[in-house]
């Protein structure tokens, strides 16, 4: 019979193992008296925690702790952050008489998270379409800026990512509710594996938004930026320091006004 | 997509079990909890695919338990006699009496010892869960596991060993 390792042992008495390896382990205890005191005091030790609080978890629970209440209160209080917000946009929109800021902007904590969420979900309906990943062509470059720039109400120049091994193939106008005039450019590159990168564009959603987050989802890393004019949320099949690269392309080019101040 | 509340609902009373055993104290863990859903509700629209909700919550839970500990460290310089370890005294029986002194042993362990021992044994996580929960590797888990272990075992006293020799 063959000898297991401490950790082993110990792994048995916390229920891990295979089960041939635990019937080995069994087999092994049986022949080892000394080994199998110490393993019963584990899985004793192990057992009295249990008695201690595992009873908590047959508690009724407290209306505090209802996740439904607690998912329209959280849905309360974006309302309210959101009437908050766009009467301080409306201030500084008068301010600055910059017109598509009087929209009123919902400016809650979470509305970058909601941004990236729309931006992944649109990465992964149109990056999988071969033949109808974009609405506009990068044939049609000039319209497409103009167009885009139209409905998003900000100059928007479509980055050349040629020097990442990119190669754009066009973008598409995409529904954004979360943000003031409602509308979202998606921007779509292709590499030399056939991998897909989108950029998806939207007018700052308001002054509170972070600056710059990173989200990795399994395959994909989104990267999510904003400034005092748009925001953006690169998505792609890349790693976190390689998309963090090739944001610093996208930035510089995507909107001219602000250009540099991205910094990590 | 599944309803992702859902899964986030079946998870809470494990997460109260586990959050009152980390903090024994049923107001302190129960908000603890309470902002643990906040934080989960309005993050779920970006937790698409990430692996199961139950453990995402528990990294989201210990998160906040060390940064409230933190908080409240920073707050106040004294020395809690409480969280003194108090010498083993022979328990007449070994019932309850042992059981609370080995709830008063766990609150010693320091707070890594005690993360580990808790979402192993009474949550009975496999150590690749556990090791995911606190980001740290198998080994380190199983370390903290084994320290964890021995100073329960020298502060619950012999009261509670079998008859039997222990092995060195």
């Amino acid at each position: 019979m063959s000898a297991f390792t401490r950790d082993q042992l110990v792994e048995y008495a916390d229920g891990g193992l295979s089960p041939t390896e635990r019937i080995g382990v069994e087999a092994f205890l049986a022949a080892n008296p000394e080994a199998a005191a110490e393993i019963a005091h584990i899985q004793r030790q192990s057992d009295a925690i249990r008695t201690l609080y595992g009873p908590v978890a047959a508690e009724p629970l407290p209306q505090r702790l209802s996740v439904h209440a607690l998912a329209r209160q959280g849905a309360q209080r974006r309302r309210g952050y959101w009437m908050k917000a766009a009467a301080a946009v409306i201030l500084v929109g008068l301010g600055l008489g910059s017109g598509w800021m009087l929209r009123g902007q919902d400016a809650a904590p979470g509305i970058a998270d909601r941004l990236i969420a729309d931006a992944v979900s649109a990465h992964t309906v149109y990056a999988l379409e071969k033949r109808h990943a974009v609405e506009v062509a990068s044939t049609d470059s000039e319209h497409l800026s103009s167009w885009l720039s139209n409905r998003l109400q900000t100059n928007l120049a479509m980055p050349d990512l040629t020097a990442s091994g990119l190669t754009f193939l066009g973008g598409r106008l995409l529904p954004a509710p979360d943000v003031s005039g409602g509308r979202a450019a998606q921007l779509m590159y292709e590499d030399a594996a056939g991998a897909r990168l989108t950029l998806y564009v939207t007018p700052s959603p308001g002054p509170d938004t972070p600056r710059y987050e990173v989200a990795n989802l399994g395959l994909d890393t989104a990267l999510f930026w904003s400034d005092d004019v748009i925001s953006c949320t690169i998505t792609a099949p890349y790693s976190a320091e390689k998309l963090q690269a090739i944001a610093r392309t996208v930035f510089s080019q995507l909107n001219p006004s602000v250009g540099g101040d991205y910094a990590t | 997509m599944p309803d992702i509340l859902h899964e986030i609902e079946a998870a809470v009373p494990a997460l109260r079990r586990y959050a009152r055993a980390l903090t024994r104290d049923v107001a302190s863990a129960d908000d603890l909890v309470q902002d643990c859903l906040e934080r989960a509700i309005s993050k779920r629209a970006l937790f698409r695919s990430q692996g199961p909700v139950r453990a995402w919550l528990f990294t989201i839970l210990v998160n906040l338990h060390r940064n409230a500990l933190r908080g409240a460290r920073r707050r106040s310089d004294t020395v809690d006699l409480g969280s003194v370890p108090e010498p083993s005294v022979p328990a007449p029986q070994p019932g309850h009496m042992a059981l609370a002194e080995l709830a008063r042993a766990i609150e010693t362990l320091p707070l890594d010892q005690k993360e580990a021992l808790l979402l192993v044994t009474l949550e009975g996580l496999p150590y690749k869960d556990a090791a995911d929960i606190l980001n740290i590797p198998i080994g380190t888990l199983m370390s903290r596991l084994g320290r964890a272990r021995a100073t329960l075992k020298t502060l619950t006293g012999t009261q509670t060993e079998p008859h039997l020799r222990t092995v060195k």
